[in-house]
């Protein structure tokens, strides 16, 4: 039986949770994890003398819990440390970034539990300094417990907005408003779904009633169209529902409109045991289902992996209802948010809007690229186009231009975000000495001491 | 680790234990963090790595500054600043 540890990519709650069961079967466990410290989004820890940001005692029990279950001698942690990818031979690359290093391992098995990734939709000035994710704010936030200075404008949709704006409340800092493109409050019949799930309902609850006693705007059913850098701050422009437009100048914006799965340039997952490291997935990285299911699934997978590992066959476990649960919840969530009107499509915003933003592609740019006979597919976009080409290898672009591409040749197949982005390693960016000093004897030790 | 100060850019920057280059550099009020080499400000944008739009240049290589950890007498520099910035 292959006894090389079980690689987990990701220290966030799918990550851990798979770790420990793993352990728990005797397995012995490499957790890689980019920061400098376990958690993941939901759990981000504060720098030391700080304090965590309240979540509830659901989510204490949460943290205590998969922060209990990977102290164990089985379990080795290795924090700063990014998944490159594996070669065609099973060999893994890691990027020590305490050390500068690429190493190679060969795992037994691969468990990626990289979690989500926000979308933003391409607006006017959305690349500008001052403009983050919500959630790149809510991170910072909850690491430094400090707000960045002046007003903070939230616009996008769906509820991380509500709970970053309950937690700026919380902290004495409310935001200047909430701009919400949704209108959560016309849809009661679908939000009565979410009494199955009283968990993230009360949560959400007491966001609300905060952002209400403080007196936070919360424009509903709006829009943020643009933002401008003026000398008194970002001039951002909203069209409410009746399509009346409005401006007003902040200091920050946090654009959220959602999140998908942190999928770009991982080893696909295998249908069956093979000579290669096994790959599954686990977590928000998988299906987007939120936090308390990321640790569900990360169980579910780590037993599940130990299992396949021994030869052995896979209990039947309650994961696979709890998951459909969250689904549901999940279902419920994008109905109450859905736009309260239709978005404009991404090919028919101003010219100059950038989409990809790593090589300053505009829709413009795009525009001109699929007009003639021979549209190019999803590969020529970004060979020709140079859109999804750049440093963050288009995470935070390819899907639109997809969209967009769609949209512009409806009579040619619709290019998929995998035909811009690839997937191949590197699955990040890393630097060229740390590659060519990287330990290439393919027969190194898989825990070099 | 306790904090201290970094270099950016040649002016001293001061940061708690654990903070990353980036979360300093917020709470120091800085938001601008250079131009990509298409000429673009850069800025800290996702906060997680994925995005690189935070790059910085630390002993000549560029790393995300909201993954780095920030430690006392590093000498950080824009990512489009070739040459390293004496303090």
């Amino acid at each position: 039986m292959n006894r090389a540890p079980v690689l987990v990519v990701g220290g966030g709650p799918a990550g851990l949770a798979a770790a420990a069961r793993l352990a728990d079967a005797g397995r012995a466990v490499d957790l890689v994890e980019l920061r400098p410290a376990l958690g993941g989004a939901y759990h981000r820890r504060p720098i030391p003398g700080v304090a965590p940001w309240p979540i509830g005692r659901a989510g204490e029990a949460r943290w205590t819990r998969l922060a209990a279950g990977i102290e164990r001698p089985e379990i080795r942690v290795r924090l700063r440390t990014g998944f490159l990818g594996v070669d065609g031979a099973g060999f893994t690359l890691l990027d020590d970034r305490t050390t500068g290093r690429v190493e190679t391992m060969r795992p037994a098995a691969i468990v990626i539990a990289t979690g989500a990734v926000e979308m933003v939709r391409p607006r006017s000035g959305w690349e500008l300094p001052g403009v983050t994710t919500a959630g790149g704010l809510q991170v910072m936030m909850k690491e430094t417990g400090r707000i960045p200075e002046g007003r903070i404008l939230l616009a996008g949709s769906g509820p991380l907005l509500v709970a970053l704006a309950g937690q700026m409340v919380a902290a004495g800092r409310p935001p200047a408003a909430i701009v919400e493109t949704g209108d959560p409050f016309a849809h009661p019949i679908a939000g009565l779904g979410l009494l199955a799930h009283p968990g993230p309902l009360l949560e959400a609850a007491g966001h609300m009633a905060r952002i209400f006693a403080a007196r936070v705007p919360w424009r509903r059913a709006t829009t943020l169209e643009a933002i401008e850098p003026t000398d008194a701050g970002l001039a951002v422009t909203l069209v409410d529902r009746r399509g009346a437009r409005e401006r007003i100048v902040v200091d920050r914006v946090a654009l959220h409109d959602g999140i998908r799965s942190n999928d770009h340039g991982f080893p696909e997952a295998s249908p069956t045991a093979s000579a290669l490291p096994f790959v599954a997935w686990a977590g928000d990285c998988r299906e987007v289902l939120g936090v308390a299911a990321a640790e569900i699934d990360g169980a579910r997978i780590g037993e599940e992996i130990a299992a396949r590992l021994a030869g052995a066959p896979i209990a039947t476990t309650s994961a696979i209802r709890r998951l459909a649960a969250a689904r549901q919840a999940q279902d419920v969530l994008a109905r109450v948010f859905a736009p309260a009107r239709p978005p404009t499509p991404i090919e028919r915003l101003p010219r100059e809007t950038i989409l990809c933003r790593c090589e300053g592609r505009t829709v413009g740019d795009l525009v001109d690229l699929l007009e003639g006979a021979d549209a190019p597919g999803g590969r020529e976009i970004k060979l020709s186009g140079r859109f999804s080409m750049g440093a963050c290898q288009g995470r935070f672009c390819a899907h639109w231009v997809a969209e967009a591409a769609a949209g512009l040749r409806p009579d040619a197949p619709p290019p998929t975000p995998h035909d811009l982005t690839g997937r191949r390693w590197p699955s990040r960016p890393v630097s060229i000495a740390a590659l060519v000093a990287s330990n290439s004897s393919p027969d190194e030790p898989t825990r070099p001491t | 680790m306790t904090g201290g100060t970094f270099s950016w850019n040649g002016r001293d920057v001061a940061f708690r234990a654990g903070e990353s280059i980036g979360a300093a550099l917020a709470g120091a009020g800085v938001d601008a963090l250079g131009h990509d080499p298409a000429g673009r400000a850069t800025r800290w944008f996702c906060g997680i790595g994925a995005c690189q739009n935070c790059l910085v240049r630390v002993g000549g290589r560029l790393v995300e500054a909201c993954l780095t950890p920030a430690e006392d007498g590093l000498v950080v520099v824009s990512a489009d600043v070739a040459e390293e910035i004496d303090r």
